[in-house]
């Protein structure tokens, strides 16, 4: 019965009730379209990140990655066509992406800029790099002597669709080496530094330049996300000098960083949003429970507890809790599903210099999440809101109109 | 006639700030079972916080209350909540019934938490309210009702609990005099057949009438 009061006692005073469900409504929902909304910046940062220049991961002989060399094409992997026989039998594996690295001078016979050249598997790349954002031209695909610049580099080359490139380079025995290729495509992945600095050649016209066949790295595009164990276990498995380093460690800078520095605002701004819930519901909840000081004074005298008197409260503060938290839910959704359908336009991300569209990506454990955390803070804030009253003595209680 | 509350030697007083008002000096009197007591006298006499300390909604601070074997002095909170909900019925001046319920669940409400059983709940609950002369207003909330028929209410709240006792302060001062005629009637009336014994205060010549002993207090004073 204490349950059906606590219901009546809603009902009573309808407008006060409708300002602590929109309370609640609205933290919940606050907190649940920021936690779509961080999951969507990461998820989207994140496909950027696999898509546009890491894949999944890569492969590197051990202790490459994070080693500096000399001559780092001693360090190369010697036999890529027995690895990417061996690597395309593991579950999973999708697309492999052999490259080289290496620094170079371009000229177009006017001027000289230095760059960072990468040797790719250009057909392979193009249909899983999508992401890559070719301003001008097309992407690198069959052309056997193409490249493709990042826009920064090509502005200082004054570069233009269909002209010639020289690459100067050495070759890994220390001899100078050129190879001409002629402009295919510009791209612009947002990452100034990447942009004023690399360029893309075709695997093979790399190797000629450095006169090796050996790859520096496989890049991999699995068939999803999670799939990146069985690499993993692979390369554990197999006694083979390699090692595999999976997209977030290799971007680790931007990509990881970006994520821990959300996620702890995201915390911050967590707290923030529930303090002023329990703030907004504690100041409405107060007011209504000093209005029924004679009410609590009457079950008091009528030998109710004290710990039942609060659960009274406390059931209300539940009540609202769960009208409010279905509400926000239920409205964060129908906007998610109207309003926001195509995302929201965001500014560029840290180290990034172009924009990109968020979707709030609402999943059930956050609206199950979230729903705990509205209905436990109204009850918190109802129960401490409850305590000033009951612990008046009951004279006092009864006296007050 | 068996002594229901044995009073001695309270005292109380209420402090606001620097000054100290002394309600009760040394009051100490033995309440008989199944009497119909009025305590009268000018406001401020003592009247309420005597009822209060009767009643356990104030504590003691001197002297003590004997009731049904019990010291209420240094009584534990549960001791007082199992007396105030099973011995003790209450009848307030300004009704004090949940407006969200209606009559027959008010009357209901402190039964539920007593434990007694929904069969037997019912019954009790439908007798008060005919005994009361509100089996036609049981759906009615106290708002739908005039001040009569919600000190009725009470009155039936009170009595089904079937205390030992019932306290009612000033029961009968926010109604006329006819209707505060009716209720104090009733009142004793039905108490000689729920057994218990009834303590009102009023300033009412009207309730001194009914009153089997009456009651004088001034200053804080037995008289």
């Amino acid at each position: 019965m204490l349950f059906s009061l606590a219901f009546r006692n809603l009902a009573r005073n309808f407008r006060r009730t409708l300002a602590m469900v929109l309370t609640i409504g609205i933290g919940t929902g606050a907190l649940l379209v920021f936690k779509g909304f961080n999951v969507g910046i990461m998820n989207q940062y994140r496909d950027n990140t696999i898509h546009a220049r890491y894949g999944h991961g890569q492969i590197n002989m051990k202790g490459y990655h994070n080693s500096v060399y000399e001559k780092p094409w001693k360090h190369w992997i010697e036999d890529y066509g027995s690895l990417k026989e061996n690597l395309s039998k593991v579950p999973g594996v999708k697309l492999l992406f052999p490259r080289v690295n290496f620094f170079s001078l371009l000229t177009n016979g006017e001027m000289n800029i230095s760059g960072k050249g990468q040797g790719v598997d250009g057909k392979a790349e193009f249909s899983f790099f999508n992401t890559l954002n070719i301003v001008e031209g097309k992407n690198l695909s069959n052309e056997k002597e193409g490249i493709i610049l990042g826009k920064g580099l090509a502005r200082a080359l004054n570069a233009k669709i269909g002209d010639r490139i020289t690459v100067l380079g050495s070759t890994i025995y220390g001899s100078m080496n050129a190879v001409d290729t002629y402009v295919t495509g510009i791209f612009h992945t947002g990452s100034k530094e990447f942009d004023d600095s690399v360029f893309r050649i075709q695997l093979d016209l790399a190797h000629l330049l450095l006169d090796t066949k050996k790859v520096e790295s496989v890049s991999l595009g699995m068939k999803g996300l999670g799939l990146w164990k069985n690499i993993e276990d692979f390369v554990a498995d197999n006694d083979i000098d390699l090692e595999s380093i999976p997209f977030h460690v290799l971007d680790k800078v931007y990509y990881q960083h970006s994520v821990d520095w959300l996620d702890a605002q995201f915390g911050v701004i967590q707290i923030i949003i529930l303090v002023i819930v329990i703030l907004g519901i504690f100041n409405t909840v107060s007011t209504s429970i000093l209005e029924r000081r004679q009410e609590v004074g009457n079950l008091r005298a009528n030998g109710e507890s004290r710990i039942e008197v609060l659960k009274l409260f406390s059931n209300e503060g539940f009540l609202v809790g769960v009208f409010g938290a279905i509400f926000g839910i239920v409205v964060v959704y129908g906007i998610n599903l109207s309003f926001l359908k195509d995302g929201i336009l965001m500014p560029p991300a840290p180290g990034l210099t172009r924009q990109f569209h968020v979707k709030i990506e609402l999943q059930e454990w956050m609206a199950v999440q979230t729903f705990i955390i509205g209905t436990v803070t109204s009850f918190v804030a109802t129960f401490l809101a409850s305590l000033r009253v009951i612990n008046q003595k009951i004279s006092d209680l009864l006296r007050s109109v | 006639m068996d002594t229901i509350f044995s009073c001695q030697d309270l005292t109380f007083s209420y402090s606001f700030g620097n000054v100290n008002i002394e309600a009760l000096r040394g009051v100490s009197m033995d309440f008989q079972k199944g009497k119909f007591y009025c305590l009268s006298g000018p406001s401020g006499s003592g009247k309420t916080t005597f009822l209060n300390v009767l009643g356990l909604i104030e504590d003691i601070q001197g002297g003590d209350i004997e009731f049904e074997g019990k010291r209420f002095r240094n009584l534990k909170e549960e001791d007082k909540n199992y007396i105030r909900r099973n011995q003790v019925g209450f009848i307030f001046q300004h009704f004090n019934l949940f407006p969200v319920l209606s009559a027959e669940e008010n009357i209901e409400f402190f039964l539920v938490r007593q434990g007694v059983p929904k069969k037997e709940r019912k019954d009790l609950v439908h007798k008060a309210l005919k005994d009361v002369g509100l089996w036609d207003h049981r759906d009615k909330r106290p708002l739908e009702m005039s001040g009569g028929q919600r000190q009725r209410v009470a009155v039936a709240r009170a009595l089904t609990k079937s205390p030992l006792v019932i306290i009612g302060d000033e029961p009968t001062a926010s109604l006329d005099q006819k209707t505060g005629k009716e209720i104090v009637n009733l009142l004793k009336n039905l108490s000689d057949e729920y057994g218990s014994s009834i303590i009102l205060s009023s300033h009412d010549t009207m309730v001194h009438e009914f009153a089997e002993e009456l009651v004088i207090l001034k200053d804080g004073r037995l008289t």
